[in-house]
Formats: C-alpha cells, sequence, structure tokens
C-alpha cells in the first residue's frame, strides 16, 4: 500500500477552503467575525476604561488574605520549596519542549506581573534561580544511574510538601490559622484535599470492587451519598454540625473553620477519588489477576502488587482533573466566612469609597489567576497521559 | 481427637468462612462508628416539628407556588424546590443546545468557527463556576436603569431590574387548555411513530388525495390543527402579554406584565448554561471524534448533505456515547445550581440554609437538603437512562 500525496494547498486555497468553501462556510465566516469583533470591541472597550488600582492596593490580601504583615515571609519558602519540587519533577520526567517551557514561564510570570512590587524583586528573581537550578541539575541527574533515588525522593516530597508547608506556616509563634487566606488559602485546601482524600479513596475504590457484600454495601452508599450533596451542603454541615460530633479529646471539637473545611473537603475528594480509581480497577485486564492467582498472591499481595499501581498509573490524568476541579471548588469556601481569593476580589471594591463600581477588574484578575493555574494543570495532564501511552495502546 | 484449635483452623481454610469474618469485623467498626455518632446526635434535635412552624421570612422569587412569609416552613421549603427546578430544567434545555452547537462547531472546517468553539471551551472550563455566576450578576446589575431601559418595540424592555419578555396571560380556562394540548401532542407523537414504523416495516405509506405523506408531518400537521382549532373553541384560552413600563403617579418607575426574568434568575442560569456548555462541548466532540471517518465519508458517499450527514449519520451515532457522561453533566448541574446561594436566588439550598438558621437544627433540616438532591438526581438519571435505552437499541 502506498500512502496518497498530499496534496499540497497554497495560501488562497486554504482561505477559500476555510472561510468561502460552500454557503454554509460563507455564513459561519460571516457569524463568526461578526461573534469576534463584537467580543474583540467590548474587551477593548473595557480593558481602556478600567482602572487596576483596586488590585495594585489589595494585593497582599488577595494572595495571603488577612496573614498578618510580619508573617508575610512564610509565604516565599511555601513557594520556593514548591517551585524547586515542581521544576525537578519536570526535568526528572518531563521531555518539555522549548514552547511549552516558555508557556510554563509566562504562566507563571503573568501573576507575578500582577502582583509585582520593587520590594520583592530579589524574592522573585530568587524563585526563578531556584526554578531553573532545579531543572537543570535534575536533567543532569538524569544521565546518571542516581535518576531512580531522584524519582523516589520527589515522589515523597510531594507527599511532604503538605506536612512542610504547614510546618512552614505554623512554626514559631505563627499566625492563627483562622488568618490564612486569599489565593494560598485555596492552594493548600484543594492540595490537602486531594492528598489526605487519596488514601482513602483508595480504600473505598477497592472496597466497592470486592465481592463481599457487606464491605461492598457500605463504600457505595459512602461514595453514593457524598457524590449526592452539593459541596457548599457538606461545607454548610461543617459549619454546624462537625463541632458537635468530633470527640472531646485534644480540643478537637474547637477546631478552626479553615481545618474543618479541610476536613469535609478531604472527605468530599475521596469520594470523587474513589470513583476514579474504580474505573481504573476495571480497566486492568482479567488476564493480570489470572497472572497473580497464578503466582499464588493473596488478595492483598494481589492489590498491591499487581492491581494498584496500574489502576493509579492510568488514572493519573483523571486525578489531576479532579484536583481542579476540587482547586475550582475551594471558592465555595464563601460560604464558612473564610476569605478566600474570590472573597477577597469581591470584599476589596467595597471596602474604599473610590474603589466603588470596580468589581469587574477584581473579578477578573481573580479569574485569571484561576484560570492560570487550571490550564497549567489541564496540559499537565494531557501530557501525562500522552507519557503514558494510555489510549495509545 | 480433634481439639476446638484444629477445628478453628480446619474452618478458617475456606475462603467463604474468612470472608465471613472478615465482614464481621467490618460490621463491627461500621457499627461502632454508627453508634458514635447516634450518641453525639442523640443531644440534637432531630424531628422536623419545627416545619410547621411560621416561616417568617420572604422570598424574592416565587413561582408555582403563592408563598408569603406567613405560611409554615414548609411552603417555603416547597417554593425554594420548585426554583431549583425551575432554574435547573431551563439551563438543562439550553446548556444541551448550546454543547451541541460548540461540539459541532469545534470540529467545523471553517478556522474561525473552530477556533471560537475552542477559545470558549479553554477560557470558560478552567474558570470557577462561581465567579462566573458573580460575574453575569455584575453584568446584569450594570444595565441601564429602568428609567432608561432598553426597549425592542413594545416586545421586550431590558434594565437592571431584569429582563422582561413577551408571555401568554390565562384569559381563564388556560390549564385545561394546556393539559388537553399535553394529551394531544402526546397522540400525535404517538401517530407518526406508529406511521414512520409502519412505512419501514410493511412500506405502506400514509397518503391524502394520493399524495404520500411523512408521518412525522401528519403528526405535527394534526397538532397544529388541533392546537388553533381548539383555541377558538376553548373560548381564547391564552392571550399575548406584552411587557409594559411606566410611571405611577408618584414617579416612580413600575414594569408590569410579561414574563419577569430577573437579574438573579438570568445570572445563574446564564452561568450555568456557559459553564456545564463547556464540559457538554467536549463530550460531544469526543463522541463525534470517536466515531469512525467511515461515516462521514459513507454519508457523503449517498449524497447528503453536510447537514443531513451530520443529523442522521453521524449524531445519531454519536449519542450512544454521548448520553452517560451527559446524564452525568446534567446531575452536576443540579448539584452547581445551590451556588445560587452566593446571589440571593431562593432556591432549595438558600431556603434551607435560612431555615438552619433561624431554627438552629441543622442536622435534620441537611438531611432534607441530601434527600432532596439525590432525589432530583435520581429523577434525572431514570429519564436519562430511558433516553438512553431508546438510543442504544440496535436499529432503532
Amino acid at each position: 500500500m502506498t500512502t496518497p500525496k498530499i496534496n499540497f494547498k497554497g495560501m488562497r486555497d486554504w482561505t477559500i477552503d476555510n472561510f468561502f468553501g460552500s454557503k454554509l462556510g460563507i455564513l459561519l465566516t460571516v457569524f463568526s467575525t461578526i461573534v469576534i469583533t463584537y467580543f474583540i470591541v467590548s474587551m477593548v472597550s473595557f480593558l481602556s476604561s478600567a482602572e487596576w488600582e483596586v488590585v495594585n492596593t489589595n494585593r497582599r490580601l488577595l494572595l495571603l488574605g488577612r496573614l498578618p504583615e510580619e508573617d508575610t515571609w512564610r509565604a516565599w519558602p511555601i513557594l520556593w520549596l514548591f517551585c524547586s519540587i515542581f521544576c525537578s519533577s519536570i526535568g526528572a520526567w518531563g521531555n518539555p519542549k522549548k514552547r511549552e517551557l516558555l508557556l510554563l514561564l509566562l504562566a507563571f510570570l503573568m501573576p507575578t506581573a500582577i502582583f509585582f512590587s520593587s520590594t520583592y524583586i530579589v524574592h522573585i528573581l530568587a524563585t526563578i534561580l531556584i526554578g531553573s537550578v532545579a531543572y537543570i541539575s535534575s536533567k543532569i541527574i538524569r544521565r546518571t544511574s542516581y535518576i531512580e533515588i531522584l524519582k523516589k525522593a520527589l515522589i515523597s516530597l510531594w507527599i511532604l510538601i503538605i506536612p512542610l508547608s504547614f510546618a512552614i506556616l505554623i512554626v514559631g509563634d505563627g499566625p492563627q490559622s483562622n488568618l490564612w487566606g486569599g489565593f494560598l488559602l485555596n492552594i493548600l485546601l484543594a492540595s490537602v484535599a486531594v492528598v489526605a482524600g487519596f488514601p482513602l479513596g483508595i480504600l473505598m475504590a477497592v472496597g466497592r470492587a470486592t465481592k463481599l457484600p457487606v464491605i461492598k454495601t457500605v463504600c457505595t452508599v459512602y461514595i453514593e451519598t457524598v457524590r449526592g450533596a452539593p459541596l457548599v451542603g457538606w461545607l454548610l454541615l461543617a459549619w454546624f454540625v462537625l463541632p458537635k460530633f468530633l470527640p472531646d479529646l485534644f480540643g478537637l471539637n474547637d477546631l478552626s473553620v479553615v481545618i474543618r473545611a479541610m476536613i469535609v473537603l478531604s472527605f468530599f475528594a475521596s469520594a470523587y477519588i474513589a470513583e476514579v480509581i474504580r474505573g481504573g480497577l476495571q480497566s486492568i485486564s482479567k488476564g493480570q489477576l489470572e497472572a497473580a492467582d497464578a503466582l499464588n498472591l493473596g488478595y492483598i499481595d494481589r492489590m498491591r502488587i499487581i492491581v494498584l499501581p496500574q489502576a493509579i498509573r492510568v488514572v493519573i490524568p483523571a486525578i489531576v482533573s479532579q484536583f481542579i476541579g476540587l482547586f475550582k471548588d475551594t471558592s465555595l469556601v464563601f460560604i464558612l466566612a473564610l476569605t478566600d481569593l474570590l472573597q477577597v476580589g469581591r470584599i476589596i471594591p467595597e471596602q474604599d469609597p473610590k474603589f466603588f463600581g470596580k468589581q469587574l477588574e477584581a473579578l477578573l484578575v481573580v479569574a485569571s489567576l484561576f484560570w492560570v493555574v487550571s490550564v497549567v494543570l489541564s496540559n499537565l495532564s494531557s501530557k501525562i497521559e500522552k507519557n503514558l501511552g494510555i489510549g495509545t495502546r | 481427637m480433634k481439639s476446638f484449635v484444629d477445628s478453628v483452623v480446619q474452618w478458617s481454610r475456606f475462603q467463604r468462612n474468612r470472608n465471613i469474618v472478615i465482614q464481621a469485623v467490618f460490621l463491627f467498626f461500621v457499627t461502632l462508628l454508627g453508634v458514635y455518632f447516634f450518641v453525639r446526635a442523640s443531644g440534637l434535635e432531630l424531628s422536623l416539628s419545627h416545619f410547621s412552624s411560621r416561616a417568617g421570612f420572604g422570598l424574592s422569587h416565587t413561582f408555582l407556588v403563592d408563598y408569603t412569609s406567613n405560611d409554615s416552613r414548609w411552603v417555603a421549603y416547597f417554593t425554594g424546590v420548585v426554583n431549583t427546578i425551575r432554574v435547573c430544567l431551563v439551563a438543562i434545555f439550553l446548556t444541551t443546545l448550546l454543547g451541541t452547537v460548540m461540539g459541532v462547531a469545534r470540529l467545523s472546517k471553517n478556522f474561525l468557527t473552530s477556533k471560537i468553539a475552542w477559545t470558549y471551551v479553554e477560557v470558560l472550563r478552567n474558570t470557577p463556576l462561581l465567579i462566573q455566576i458573580i460575574f453575569w450578576q455584575i453584568v446584569f446589575l450594570q444595565l441601564p436603569q429602568i428609567s432608561e431601559a432598553i426597549t425592542f418595540g413594545d416586545t421586550t424592555a431590558i434594565s437592571n431590574r431584569g429582563i422582561l419578555l413577551p408571555w401568554i396571560s390565562d384569559n381563564g380556562n388556560a390549564q385545561i387548555w394546556f393539559i388537553f394540548l399535553g394529551i394531544v401532542a402526546a397522540g400525535s407523537l404517538y401517530l407518526s411513530y406508529f406511521l414512520n414504523k409502519r412505512e419501514d416495516v410493511s412500506g405502506k405509506s400514509f397518503s391524502i388525495f394520493g399524495n404520500r405523506l411523512n408521518g412525522n408531518l401528519v403528526g405535527i400537521s394534526l397538532f397544529v390543527i388541533v392546537t388553533i382549532v381548539t383555541y377558538f373553541a376553548f373560548g381564547r384560552p391564552v392571550s399575548m402579554d406584552i411587557p409594559e413600563i411606566a410611571q405611577n403617579n408618584k414617579g416612580t418607575w413600575m414594569q408590569s406584565g410579561g414574563f419577569d426574568l430577573s437579574p438573579e434568575f438570568a445570572a445563574i442560569l446564564f452561568a450555568l448554561v456557559i459553564y456545564t456548555g463547556t464540559f457538554i462541548t467536549e463530550i460531544v466532540r469526543g463522541s463525534i471524534q470517536s466515531l469512525s471517518k467511515g461515516q462521514t465519508e459513507a454519508a457523503q458517499a449517498i449524497g447528503l448533505s453536510k447537514y443531513q450527514a451530520m443529523t442522521l449519520v453521524i449524531l445519531p451515532q454519536a449519542l450512544r456515547s454521548i448520553i452517560p457522561p451527559l446524564t452525568n453533566q446534567f446531575l452536576n448541574l443540579t448539584k452547581n445550581s445551590s451556588l445560587a446561594v452566593v446571589i440571593a436566588y431562593p432556591d432549595l439550598f438558600m431556603v434551607s440554609r435560612t431555615i438552619m438558621n433561624n431554627s438552629g437544627h441543622a442536622l435534620p433540616v441537611f438531611f432534607l437538603i441530601l434527600l432532596t438532591y439525590l432525589f432530583l438526581s435520581l429523577c434525572i438519571s431514570l429519564v436519562m437512562n430511558l433516553i438512553n435505552r431508546r438510543v442504544t437499541r440496535i436499529g432503532a
């Protein structure tokens, strides 16, 4: 078989084919042009009249919420830690093209540009330096045989990053947890929820996939109940009821609202992660189970060694999507009167008479921050999907 | 002689027996947890008896239910449920439409059209729904004041108090007429289905005066004719309700008549439709792309136009893989409608929260919320499963 010759079309042919190929094509072109023009005109007219002073004055509030001035330094080590792990992970696993690296840098620079100020120029330069050093050094290690150790270390660091961030926030007379806020709070809530919900999610998924009727029923009821009610409902439960259900030990029934929100979000995330992992479990071919039987592995060993590693590997992209969803949903903590990014964005135009009517500007900055994180992560997820070769096998 | 230990060891060799032990232990711990929660909850008020007392708060949107603040909490609650169902039904209808159009546009050969759909998905899917709701609320509140309302003749009036659309008003026996029309619609649907089926099976087609008629045409014309005839037979049950804006004698602007699309309802509706639409776009695109290219080529080969190929060949097949994830999105939409609380649209969740705050008994109200959402989800799943069964039936 010979492949047919590709008939290369010139610019003129391409234009005609795309825009004026048929009656429908012409109609679509005209309609699309009107839509695009409308959007560009309204964007330009908005941007030309927009005043960004409201964002400029409240930058720290947007990023860190009501975190006291003297504790602002705590945000930087967390950023550096995250940046170094993230960049060396890209170096260790990824095979980024130049274009993608550039996009990543742009995605990082956009929020930095919004929040740039001369006081922090050293910190920002340090962040970029740390990121590039981490990336390059793990690239170099990748050529040696130490890469496996590095990979293992990175995986454990990814899990440790949450407790480490907590430690940085708390160590040495840190601010109270109900003062955490802004973008930091959104990121913390989503990360804690996914990391803490993950083990429970695995247990629930495995429980739902067993043949034992009692365990299966309990797990199914748990998953479906949690998925049945909206997240705001569960958060409201954290507000009203959760303290009454926690034991009186260690001041557990006196937890701050942030911690309560984290607990509820973790349980909420676990149900959704369980469903994702269940999909992964179902994708394991029967031959794998038979192979495990042939090796005379018990149930636990079979799950631990054969099934789960494969199932989790398949669902990593889906879990990243879950993280994105959860990250967007962390804006719902407004119902607990927490000052997360969106809540700060809603409050600041009302704080000062000179900012009245500037809600759209604040909202746009808030939206773009959420958007950047989500887009970077979803690109990452599709990249992982390609690297794992899911769907191409 | 076998000792007791030996017999236990013997007994435990069977997987079946071991499973019983594992489940018994598991059940023991679950029960322990349940008992713990029960003991904790026993100190709380668990009945819904306070729901029969006076609600005492007003709701800005009442639909079908005539609610006043003197009614009981149950009435308030059902007003909320009706409001939720109302926004969800309209949103589900519109978002399916938007998602399908955008999904097809995403695959369009026209560069501009597909880029519009791409931008729509990439920008709006990755922004939290809450931000979009607040955005639309701000947009609707920034519309001109009612004294400078934008009007299109006498039909529509747009101001920051809402969008007034022409609607129909009841002249007496409209309800009976609508019920009657519903029955007629079902009858015509069945008739057209029956005629099409008969034509498929036996080749006999329905004809009047020697003109062969398609089953769909017969059904539609029957419905239209009966509607027109009964409209006069029932003594003109409905008439057009034109929105009106006028100043009263004190100089305040009043709006009356027409269908009032309030800013809150419009904001939550727009946000839900546009946000969920992005996911449906991706579902539709994925399903169409998963069909083999041969289907499109085959449709071309038998001379179908692009529109015909899409509606007769591609979409019916794509529907099979569209419906299950679509159901999921509808369920998400229903649950997401609870975010209406942020712009004070009195849906089920907001009303329940108000009751929670007023009564102080959070737990039973929460279970009521949970059960209501589960019930709504169940209804949607049921309908979608019926549709799914219909479209996956081979040769249907």
